[in-house]
């Protein structure tokens, strides 16, 4: 088990990451969700051992892993943010010397490669030079990366941005399958809402630095069992709709696009009997409406007031 | 770490634009220069010159037997019997004979036309501009010269040598007749006359039995052993460039991550520098050799102390590859690094003769020129070329070896503990 207790980190005065408390449990698969700048890198750079952290502590198994690096190092792999990769080199060399510096030698080297080079589907192109590659491509180079060794714990920082719909389904079942079959401990950061749902058993919410709230994707949706949320299209609208929509009692959201309304309100609200009689007396024509499922991504608007992509 | 220099090297060698500037480019560059220097320095190039002599033959060798005794008993003390036996033995040879043996060889003949001449005839013709040069035999310089060579005393007089004014042809001329005084290789002087005005120039001593060790050091030798160290110093800044290149890309990280230690990274890039700079100057020298044969007719142990003074020097340099690793890593902006980098690529350069011959910088600058690695590799490969002596280069060998353990040292302790500055 992982855990990190008070994390913090500043940047020249500046905090970045405040008080950041999580853990990971063997065989678990976690999410780390925030947007821009949230502090998602840091975390993961802390986490991961690169960069130490300005107050706090990280434990692996009970082990104190500022101090002793080693302990997390050698049972992680990670997959960085930005592209780890010689462009100089094809992928097998590239493999090759990255499984090296893991002390990994011969025969069972050339397994290693080969199993990895499979597992992002990459094989047929394994003697091209990763400069001739596509993003996607390099982006799974850059995972396979980190796989060689066989890693007890994956840390995958956004490693599918930039990546048609197709790759980033191989990419996202791929570590669905390391979990579930290999029982390998997975922190996937992103700020793609629909990833971390798919993939993760468990998630943070971070922004400005900060987890803003936590746990199963069913708990945190529970936040939100407080609330209804409305979709409406009608044949016109008018502002003094409009206001009129929003000064229902327990209204406290409207998203105006076109000719749809989207309200949130509180539960219990008998917001659809108001709002017949509200289109009545305007003269306004409802066509549709239907009431929302709250996601995560609602979750994150409900606590931040802003979207993850803002 | 085999795989560490292995990717290094991969690395270095799949930049194809790199390759051809470090190995062509010097090549080109000797080539070049050799041309647009040719005939200012050189004897041995290949421009084809009529050069007209006069030589004024003042001398009387039939009274030079008795002159040298007489001077022998008179001057030297000699006794009347032995200055008669070493008089005898001195006179078997004939400088005067020497010389136009020299000026009539093959290798002369082709270049120096001799004219037989009375002085006020010869200087009439070089004032007209019929001839190029006059060369007086003075009278008394055969005895004169035997005896200083005897004595170990400096001779008095000299040969004299008078040209109009200093032009190339000129030059070149005199270069023919310094070229035979080192071949006669007495002690004594050539008097150059420009103008009317005596200069006295004094050649460099040396008894007769280091006749044909030293060897000719030419432009061509100078501009292939210069640019071949200057390149091995782009190497490294390329090197160091690459490796700025892993530390952006964040494999540098990965590395770490990898839980490698650090310092695999480091030695690693040392052991690439070594070899790439071997082969790189290896390369140069060679290829400038068959293309032009740079050196002709070197023995096996020349090339072995080539050889050494190279990987000697690949070392040092390897040692700043260190120093420029260490330095990255420390530094936020990689391309300040990179730009710090070529600033001492070029100071090096400059101040190691890379640019320019060294010999022509003021004195003050040359000898700073042998505190750089290139610079004093120059001085020893020049030293090298002509005596293959090894005695001569053990001591500034051992300044190489210093500069290597020095730089290494330096990079060491620059290099941050974790692998990376925080
Ligand atoms: N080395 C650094 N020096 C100074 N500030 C930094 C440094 N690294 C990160 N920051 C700052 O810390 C904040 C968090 O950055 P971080 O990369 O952790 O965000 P993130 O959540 O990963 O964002 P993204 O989704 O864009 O990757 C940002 O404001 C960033 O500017
Ligand atoms: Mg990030």
């Amino acid at each position: 088990m992982l855990e990190t207790i008070n994390l913090s980190k500043s940047f020249k005065g500046k905090k970045v990451v405040q008080d950041l408390n999580l853990y990971l449990a063997d065989g678990e698969s976690v999410g780390l969700l925030g947007p821009n700048g949230a502090g998602k890198s840091t975390t993961i750079s802390m986490i991961s051992t690169l960069i130490k952290p300005t107050s706090g502590r990280i434990t692996m198994n009970g082990v104190n892993a500022i101090d002793k690096p080693g302990e997390i190092r050698r049972v992680s792999g990670v997959v960085p943010q930005e592209l780890a990769l010689y462009q100089e080199l094809s992928a097998y060399e590239n493999l090759k010397f990255f499984g090296s510096t893991y002390k990994l030698r011969g025969k069972e080297l050339a397994k290693a490669i080969q199993q990895a080079l499979e597992f992002v589907g990459l094989d047929d192109r394994k003697k091209d030079l990763v400069r001739t590659y596509s993003g996607g491509m390099k982006r799974r180079l850059n995972i396979a990366s980190a796989l060689l060794h066989r890693p007890q714990i994956l840390i995958l920082d956004e490693p599918t941005v930039g990546i048609d719909p197709q790759s980033r389904n191989h990419i996202l079942e791929a570590v669905r399958a390391l979990n579930q079959q290999e029982g390998t401990t997975v922190l996937y950061t992103s700020h793609y809402m629909e990833e971390v749902e798919q993939l993760c058993d468990r998630l943070y919410i971070m922004d400005h630095g900060k987890v803003i709230a936590a746990g199963t994707k069913e708990e945190l949706l529970r936040i939100l069992s407080t609330e209804d949320k409305i979709k409406v299209e009608v044949n016109k609208l008018d502002e003094a709709f409009v206001e009129q929509v929003k000064t229902i009692e327990g209204v406290y959201k409207i998203e105006v696009t076109e000719l749809q309304l989207k309200i949130i309100a509180a539960k219990g609200t008998s917001l659809i009997s108001k709002l017949v009689h509200l289109t009545e007396k305007h003269q306004i024509q409802l066509l549709n409406f239907h009431t929302e499922t709250p996601s995560l991504e609602d979750v994150f608007l409900h606590l931040t007031g802003r979207t993850l992509r803002d | 770490m085999r795989s560490f220099i292995k990717k290094d090297l991969l690395i270095f060698l799949r930049d194809w634009k790199e390759l051809l500037t470090v190995l062509l480019l010097p090549i080109v560059l000797v080539v070049v220069l050799n041309f647009a220097f040719a005939g200012l320095f050189d004897s041995d190039d290949e421009v084809t010159m009529d050069l007209q002599l006069a030589v004024v033959n003042q001398d009387n060798e039939s009274e030079v037997l008795g002159q040298l005794k007489e001077r022998l008993v008179h001057d030297a003390a000699f006794e009347e019997q032995e200055a008669k036996a070493v008089a005898e033995a001195a006179g078997e040879i004939q400088p005067v004979q020497l010389l136009s043996d020299y000026l009539e060889s093959d290798e002369v003949k082709e270049w120096v036309t001799v004219h037989h001449l009375e002085e006020k005839a010869a200087a009439e013709k070089v004032k007209e501009g019929d001839l190029d040069g006059m060369l007086i035999i003075p009278q008394g310089y055969t005895a004169d010269s035997l005896y200083a060579n005897i004595t170990g005393e400096p001779p008095t007089s000299s040969l004299i040598y008078k040209i109009e004014e200093e032009t190339t042809t000129s030059s070149a001329l005199q270069q023919f007749i310094q070229g035979f005084i080192e071949q006669l290789n007495y002690q004594f002087a050539i008097q150059e006359i420009t103008d009317g005005t005596g200069i006295e120039a004094a050649l460099p001593n040396g008894g007769l039995e280091d006749i044909g060790t030293a060897y000719d050091f030419t432009m061509t030798q100078y501009f292939t052993i210069a640019l071949g160290a200057l390149f091995a110093l782009f190497v490294v800044a390329t090197v160091a460039m690459k490796t700025g290149v892993e530390i952006r890309d964040h494999i540098f990280n990965r590395i770490l991550l990898a839980n490698s230690h650090p310092m695999r990274f480091l030695i690693g890039k040392m052991a690439a520098a070594v070899c790439l700079i071997v082969l790189q100057i290896l390369f140069v020298l060679l290829v400038s050799h068959f293309m032009m044969g740079v050196f002709p007719d070197r023995s096996f142990v020349f090339w072995v102390g080539i050889l050494l003074m190279v990987v000697l020097l690949a070392f040092v340099l390897s040692g700043l590859a260190a120093i420029y690793t260490a330095v990255l890593l420390r530094m936020t902006s990689i391309d300040a690094a990179n730009g710090i980098f070529m600033l001492a690529t070029l100071l090096f350069g400059t101040l190691g003769g890379g640019f320019f011959p060294i010999y022509m910088l003021p004195d003050w600058l040359q000898q700073i020129g042998v505190w750089t690695p290139n610079g004093l590799f120059l001085a020893i490969l020049t030293e090298w070329i002509q005596f293959e002596n090894p005695s001569t280069i053990v001591r500034p060998s051992m300044f190489m070896i210093g500069f290597f353990f020095l730089f290494t040292f330096i990079g060491l302790a620059l290099f941050p503990k974790r692998g990376k500055a925080q």
